[in-house]
């Protein structure tokens, strides 16, 4: 029923220079850049199960983020990424108390396995790896109130990009997303309708990919994307409840991202896109804003600035 | 040598993702509950008092055949024969049934209360309005939605106790029986035949286990039509338990079951069927309840906060017919008129609420979600249940005392809901949210009238019988119920008074079945 908890999907960073857990670019050595941003994610129509509905009860929900974000680059194919994430719901129906507060902390290191030059530009392999974990005592057990599923993930991804040399760009990845169990309030909850005398809920892992096509240039970037996520295991929103962690989540979202560049520092940044299909979560049109600024931790890497 | 690079990078992803993705991603075990000997025979236990009148003629069983008889020596090649095909999972489910069936039973009657505790979803009507379905079973399409019963917690606590009752009463006839008869279990008969369970001295004939499982498949089929085939092989299961462990003989069990059914039909129709559940959803009748809270100078009464607005819970619950105390008593029992919204009173305490809602802390948070007990569990009577069974299981009581423990305790369940849905139709007072939307809540309004807590009542009550059963844990048991009436305050969906007034009336009511168990014959 949420939208994608896991921070990496709203990092966004960079342009010429961007890069996230997700995209085909890299930071160069010794920069470090700087992301702020806004997302908003609303729905009112979800899947339970796989049956669309809504719920007169609950109207929309609303979920908040304000994200803080660093890149630096280590080495020209070594990056590592460090995202913090305030998030808040609210629903404008229903009388349930909206929550709030500081969600995961997110770590990711991305290795440049490969980059060389084909048929009019540039052909890179690149892996990352991410761990995350709760940074607030935070509860998973008021879906869809709940900021997140308070389970500590690992994820794994390949990434391959192609960039031709006038700009053009496309991307392809995907990624393995192990998560912990998480702690309940309660001590009994219903799976596959058994009962189960604990609060250790388990959640299902998950398995993404997403495809990007976009034209990148030093001072503009602008894309287009398709991203899918599923859970590997799980349960379904029993009928007419509310969702729980152990659910099989699943969507298809598409998107439109756009980044500028209003000097060689800062840039400014948008997103919006639109879950298609899905199961157990929200049918959410989400939107991001945000800002970027880079600072050159030493001398060495500034020359390689706007490259 | 770039290319060497890439291709190991390829296999080792592949190989990490292989191996993780496998992951166990299924809920931990639920405890085990080892079986055990019981310390006691309590040999004097069919004189027990029942729930209801039991007519002996009714319960009476063959006389058995004798230990070396020719009939009982087949029984007994019979047996040995079960418990030698026994495969390995028919030998854990001897285990599994082999602590305490009553026990077993209630576990199962709490699954399924959490499983159908769903209110119904609204539809849309030919005219587009959202509107709610009636519940009512259909045998031609039994898995459609809204599935019958609902288990809310008026529906579970009588479910629980009929239950309970069934159980105590069918193993009280049970215990007349077997010292009647007092036929050696088939492992004092035979030494050759090995228990696959710990044992004792209990005359087996009629076996209590099918006596449990008979009467507990009789009540469970009145109270889920659409569970009927599920139970009946639950009960074959656990009976046939008895033959893997090697536990008891054919004819054990078939007086067992026989007894056990005899017991809980006169339960289904001596009380369920003239309690007045029949009535207690009269949606017809409500606006009379309304007229009289407003004849008595009421004027500002509870509404859903439902969207749709839904019709009010079981309104005449408040008529059901109590077990530990009669009607006049009942109503000595309702609690003064409550604070009227306006006053000072109960401005005070949505003060106390706005505070809360604004600044709810994690902890109150927590324990809202965790007493909370909505839609999808086993409701408050159930987390009540589970706690008995829990205490049960730590003192090892046999299969007679854990079904006067049950019973005690559910029957209580049921009084308390039943004396609190009393009050809450009587008064009718809004919830908070009701009053000042203002006040967000951290879980779910129910949708009833506020005055007085439900979860307070039947708190007070459990822990009351429990006190009584097991005053080791008296201090333990006070301070849960507590915790359980104050969840409600944090989660703002009820009055600070509604919760104090609702732990004072709940811990007379169960103070009405201590009484009966001092009284029982079993001290």
């Amino acid at each position: 029923m949420r939208h994608y908890y896991l921070s990496f999907f709203l990092l966004l960073c960079g342009t010429a220079l961007a890069q996230t857990p997700t995209d085909g670019l890299m930071m160069p050595q010794g920069q470090l850049c700087i992301l702020g941003q806004y997302s908003n994610s609303k729905w009112e129509n979800y899947w339970q199960g796989e049956t669309k509905r809504s719920n007169l009860n609950l109207g929309s929900l609303t979920t908040q983020n304000a994200m803080l974000m660093g890149n630096y680059g280590i080495s020209k194919n070594l990056n590592a990424m460090i995202g913090l994430p305030y998030v808040w719901t609210s629903s404008d129906v229903s009388y349930i108390t909206g929550q709030k507060g500081i969600q995961d902390l997110s770590v990711f290191v991305k290795y440049q396995a490969l980059e060389m030059a084909a048929a009019g530009g540039t052909f890179k392999v690149q892996a990352t790896g991410g761990l995350s974990t709760p940074l607030s005592n935070y509860t998973p057990d008021i879906l869809p109130f709940s900021i997140g599923l308070h389970s500590q993930t690992a994820s794994l991804r390949a990434i391959l990009n192609y960039t031709a040399d006038f700009g053009l760009y496309v991307t392809a990845q995907a990624g393995h997303t192990w998560r912990s169990t998480t702690k309940l309030d309660r001590d009994a909850y219903i799976f596959n309708n058994e009962l189960i005398y604990s609060d250790e809920m388990p959640v299902p892992n998950l398995f993404d990919y997403s495809a990007r096509l976009g034209f990148i240039k030093p001072r503009f970037q602008a894309e287009v994307w398709y991203d899918s996520y599923t859970g590997l295991s799980g349960d379904d929103i029993r009928y007419n409840e509310a969702p729980q962690a152990s659910n099989k989540m699943a969507a298809a979202q598409a998107g439109v991202f756009g980044k500028y560049f209003i000097t060689k520092r800062l840039g400014l940044l948008a997103t919006i896109s639109q879950v298609l299909s899905g199961r157990n979560v929200g049918e959410s049109l989400s939107w991001t804003v945000g800002a970027t600024y880079f600072l050159d931790i030493n001398k060495k890497g500034d020359e390689e600035v706007g490259k | 040598m770039k290319k060497i690079n890439i291709s190991y990078f390829v296999v080792t992803m592949l190989g990490i993702w292989i191996t993780f993705s496998q992951c166990d991603k299924t809920p931990p075990e639920n405890p085990a509950f080892e079986p055990y000997a019981e310390t006691s025979l309590d040999a004097n236990a069919g004189n027990w008092k029942t729930y209801l009148t039991i007519d002996s003629n009714k319960t009476a069983v063959p006389t058995p055949d004798a230990a070396g008889s020719a009939a009982y020596l087949t029984e007994l090649d019979n047996l040995r024969s079960k418990m030698a095909a026994a495969t390995a999972e028919e030998k854990e489910l001897a285990v599994w049934w082999g602590g305490n069936g009553v026990l077993r039973w209630h576990e199962i009657a709490r699954e399924l209360a959490a499983n159908y505790n769903v209110p119904p979803n609204y539809v849309y009507d030919t005219t587009g309005n959202p509107v709610y379905p009636a519940l009512v079973f259909n045998p031609a399409n039994p898995d459609a939605y809204p599935r019958v019963p609902f288990t809310n917690p008026p529906v579970t606590s009588r479910m629980l106790a009929l239950l309970a009752v069934a159980q105590y009463d069918a193993l009280v006839a049970c215990w007349h029986r077997k010292f009647q008869h007092n036929r050696l279990a088939p492992y004092k008969n035979a030494t050759d035949i090995q228990p696959l369970i710990p044992v004792s001295d209990l005359p087996s004939y009629p076996s209590e286990d099918a006596v449990v499982a008979a009467a507990s498949r009789e009540i469970l089929k009145f109270i889920f039509p659409r569970e009927v085939a599920n139970v009946i092989a639950k009960a074959e299961e656990h009976k046939n338990s008895r033959l893997w462990a090697g536990a008891n003989v054919q004819s054990d069990l078939s007086a067992g079951d026989s007894l056990g059914r005899v017991i809980a039909l006169n339960v289904i129709n001596e009380w369920a069927k003239k309690d007045k559940m029949g009535a207690a959803n009269n949606q017809a009748n409500y606006p009379n309840l309304k007229a009289d809270a407003n004849a008595r100078g009421i004027t500002q009464l509870w509404t859903s906060r439902d969207i749709p607005s839904r019709p009010p819970m079981l309104p005449f619950f408040g008529n059901v017919k109590t077990w530990n105390f009669d009607e006049a008593t009942k109503i000595s029992l309702r609690p003064p008129v409550p604070p009227q919204p306006g006053s000072a009173e109960l401005e005070a305490d949505l003060n106390e609420l706005r505070n809360i809602a604004k600044n709810r802390t994690r902890e109150q948070q927590r324990i809202t979600t965790f007493w909370a007990d909505g839609a999808g569990s086993y409701t408050p009577p159930g987390h009540w249940n589970r706690r008995a069974g829990e205490l049960i299981y730590e003192k090892q009581f046999n299969e007679i005392r854990s079904a006067r423990a049950m019973a005690l305790v559910n029957t209580a369940l049921e009084d308390a809901g039943i004396t609190c849905w009393d009050v809450k139709y009587f008064y009718l007072l809004p919830r908070p949210t009701e009053i000042d939307p203002k006040v967000t809540t951290g879980t779910g309004i129910p949708n009833f009238p506020a005055y007085t807590s439900g979860h307070s009542t039947f708190s007070a009550a459990g822990a009351e019988v429990l006190s009584y059963l097991f005053p080791e844990h008296a201090g333990d048991l006070q301070a849960m119920a507590k915790e359980a009436s104050n969840s409600r305050i944090y989660g703002c969906i009820h009055y600070r008074v509604d919760c104090e007034v609702g732990l004072e009336v709940g811990k007379k009511v169960g103070e009405y079945a201590v009484i009966r168990g001092r009284n029982d014959g079993s001290e």
